[in-house]
Parts: C-alpha cells; structure tokens; sequence
C-alpha cells in the first residue's frame, strides 16, 4: 500500500511540477466558466417567459445540467493530457526499474498512477462543478441534483483515468498514449450512435456507451448499474494495464 | 548456519525464444565484490535483473540472506539495491527528493527515512548538492544520486549495472572508491566488461558467456584475467 500512496504522490509533484497540468487546469477552468456565462446570460435574458410557463424549469435544469454535461465532455479532451505520462513517460525516463526494484508490483504501479492521475482530476471536476454553485448566492439550487451529478462526473473521471493509464502502457510517446485515449473515449461515447439510428436502445451496444451512464447521474439519479458500468470499465483498464506493465517490465 | 548471503541455484531465463541464461549457480557474503564480466550480450544485465527482482527466472531459485527471492520477494526485495546500467532519476526531484521518494517505496517515512536520507547523501558526497534538481547534475553526480537511491534503505546486497559506463577516468577512480567503501557493509555485485573496474573493486570474478559461468577467479588469479576473458569471449572455456 505504502509504494501505491507514493506512486500516486509522484504523479501530483509530476504533474504540477510541470506547465502541463497548470495550463489545462486554467484553460479548463476559463473555457467552462465562459459556457457557464453564456447560459446565465441566455437564462437571465428568458427569465421572464420562463417563469410565466407552467411547470418552468429551474436554474438547475437551464443553466447547471448544461454545464455539468459540458464539463463531461471536457473531460474527454483534458484526461488524456493528464495521463499521457503516466506509464511511458517513466518509461522513457529509464525509472521503472527504480519502481519495480524497490518492491512495487505491476498492478501496484498501476494502482498508483491510476489513483494519481484520478485524484488530480477529481481536484479539476471539484473547481468545475463549484462554479455554478456561485449562482445559489442570487437563486435556488437542486444541491442534491447536483451531487449526484457530480458523483456521476467523478466516475466518469474515473474511467478516463484507467483508459488514459492503459493507453499510456500500451504507446511509446506520451502524444500516441494521449490520442489513444481520447480516441477510445470518443468511440465509447458514440460507439452505440448507429443503433440509436436504428431505434435500439436496449442492446449491449447501448450498454457499453458512456453517455447513457451518465444521463441518470445528470438528471440526479445515481442508478447502482451506472456505478457498476464505470466501476467494470476501470477495472478492466486497469487489469489490461497491468499486464501490459508486466510485459514491459520482462522485456527490460 | 548458511555462511552465504547470497545463494543462486540453476537460474536459467530465457528471453523471446533465446537463452538469455542457463545454469547459473553462484555464492556470495558480506563484504565480497563479485564482479559479472562478459561481452555484450553475456548475460550479464539480465543477471542482475533477476537478483533485483525486476524479472523472474524460468527456472532456479534465489535466496537473499535466506529469503527467497520469489517466494517471499518483498522480504527480500528490501535486502536489495539495484543501480541500473542507465541511473533511473526523476529529473524533475531534486536529489534529496529523489532518495525521499524511493525511501517512500519501501514504506519509510518521518524522521528514521530523514536519517537514512542524510547518510546515504553523506557516503555518496552528494551532501552538497542535495537542494539541486537531478537532471542538471553531470553525468558522474547522477551516478552518484543513482547509487546513493541504490544504498539509501541500506540493503544487504547491492547490485551494480556496469556502474562507470561514460564516466570520465577521475569520476571512474571516485565511484571505485565509492564501492568499496559501500562493500564493507554489503555483498556486491558488479557487472561490467571493463577489466579496470574488476581489478579496482572485486574480491572474485565470475565470467559469463552466452548465458553461462564459463570461468571463475578469485582475487590471486587476477594476473591472468585479460587472458581467460578473451578466451571466454571467443568461446574457449579455460582449464
């Protein structure tokens, strides 16, 4: 357990310590709060003729559940860039036999790296889903809404993480592990889009999609077989990373 | 009472359909330097891989100091240091960092990891440039913060990848020094294919070739070691 907590502690001083993390916090932090503007700005325009309908909807469902979804698809772009070094960058650097040498296990550097890596965007998602929190300053919230869509968020944080960690075993260069993970989300979030064409919403395909894992979460219903979904989908990342980690470590 | 601290029976490995070692059988104590020589290729890194616990033999068993290496690896993992041919640094930690991460590792912390840190920085000379990054060091520093992660939790058998490779004459005289000193309190393994670094550090020589212990020679046969070397180089194994 005590190289796991250290693995993870590295991946924080790797990351900060570096532009990289900085410039994606800031940039994530700066292009979510100009969506959370122009939602405001629009809600606050259509405020009146809202109001005046039956049953309106609330700032919740007009501005926050937006920009939380929103905020799902950044973290397609940004994860990657989180997790491009995770694996080959130590790699690269000649310091895995440090690691290994030192008594971590394959599955423990993963462990590591992915409860880094996770940790580090869970900070992210925590700046991202307080900004709209801002706006109970001037009107009602639906918090528990919003918790469970923040829930929902983090694992879906989660999952890119393990996706980001294997594609970084699997690739050479930080860039191919970065595109290979973002190529990997995209499929996973369209990979059910020609049978929604064809009118099947019930088949495995669906199932293996993320955004119909995360619908219930943004809505406010945290479903036991969304949980499970993120929660097989990291794990298999995970144990794949695993054995591909024992693979580079045999070769040397 | 087992007078060896390290003993290596039948280890053979075998790399993508090759053999990369077969039968080795070797004996060491505390306070002994074996040097690994060989030609590229011999055997040697994997060797030290092996004893490092970074791979796994195919066959053969390994016991540190009576711990054996794949049934109880992390009891006997904490007995090893391993410097690889190329010293793994975090170019981003400075050097005292660097030996707090891998003390972090082995599950040392607080003020008994502080001491370790500031000995291992003490007998390495890297006291004064302990607030420096890593990856600004010259290439004998990083040995040096290389070896000095290598020896920081104090292990009983410290293992040595061809240590001086691109070191400059003064720097390779300095880290002979280095491991001599560090062998007073260890048994030590060095591979190398420098004739210099074996007859500067080691009590006893085991040649390799194609995965095998062709020729053994203790520290009063040295006169003919440049002789059976090239002879164990061109397959010729020596009376």
């Amino acid at each position: 357990m005590s190289a796991i907590l250290a693995i993870a502690g590295r991946e924080w001083r790797a990351a900060f310590s570096s532009p990289l993390a900085w410039t994606l916090f800031a940039g994530s932090c700066g292009l979510a709060a100009w969506w959370l503007l122009l939602a405001v700005d629009g809600w606050s325009q259509n405020a009146a003729a809202i109001a005046a309908r039956a049953e309106a909807p609330g700032v919740t469902d007009l501005v926050v559940a937006p920009h939380l979804a929103s905020v799902c698809a950044l973290l397609l772009a940004i994860v990657p860039l989180l997790t491009m070094r995770s694996v080959c960058g130590e790699r690269r650097d000649g310091t895995l036999p440090l690691v290994f040498s030192a008594g971590a296990g394959d599955a423990e550097l993963v462990l590591g790296k992915f409860l880094g890596a996770w940790s580090i965007a869970l900070l992210l998602v925590a700046l991202l889903v307080a900004m709209p929190l801002l706006l109970a300053l001037g009107t009602p919230l639906d918090f528990g809404r919003i918790a469970a869509a923040a829930a929902g968020i983090a694992l879906l944080a989660g999952a890119l993480c393990a996706i980001g960690v294997l594609a970084s075993a699997v690739a050479h260069h930080p860039a191919t592990a970065a595109l290979g993970a973002m190529g990997a989300g995209a499929l996973l979030w369209i990979v059910d889009a020609a049978a929604r064409t064809r009118g099947d919403v019930n088949g495995l395909v669906n199932y293996m999609a993320i955004p119909g894992h995360l619908t219930a979460a943004l809505r406010g219903v945290l479903a036991s077989v969304d949980l499970v979904y993120f929660v097989l989908l990291a794990g298999f990342c995970l144990a794949l990373a695993t054995r591909f980690v024992a693979r580079i470590r045999e070769d040397g | 009472m087992d007078a060896a601290l390290v003993r290596v029976e039948g280890v053979a490995r075998a790399h993508a359909g090759r053999r990369a070692l077969a039968g080795v059988d070797l004996e060491l104590a505390r306070g002994e330097v074996l040097a690994l020589l060989g030609v590229n290729g011999a055997g040697k890194s994997t060797l030290l891989k092996l004893l490092a616990g970074v791979l796994k033999p195919d066959a053969g068993t390994i016991r540190i100091a009576g711990e054996d290496l794949l049934g109880n690896p992390t009891a006997a993992r904490r007995l090893i240091g391993y410097l690889p041919e190329r010293a793994p640094l975090y170019r981003d930690l400075t050097v005292a960092e660097g030996l707090d991460f891998c003390l972090r590792l082995r599950g040392l912390r607080g003020a008994a990891a502080r001491a370790a840190r500031d000995r291992a920085l003490a007998r390495c000379g890297l006291a004064e440039v302990a607030r420096r990054l890593s990856g600004v060091l010259s290439r004998g520093q990083q040995q040096r913060v290389g070896l000095a992660q290598a020896v920081v939790h104090a292990p009983a058998l410290l293992l040595l990848d061809e240590p001086t490779a691109g070191l400059d004459p003064v720097q390779t005289a300095g880290f002979h020094t280095l491991v001599l000193e560090l062998a007073a309190d260890a048994a030590v393994v060095l591979s190398t294919h420098q004739l210099h670094d074996v007859e500067a550090c080691a009590s006893r020589v085991a040649i390799l070739h194609e995965g095998r212990v062709v020729d053994r020679l203790a520290r009063d046969g040295f006169d003919a070691l440049q002789q059976r070397f090239f002879a164990a180089a061109m397959g010729v194994r020596a009376a």
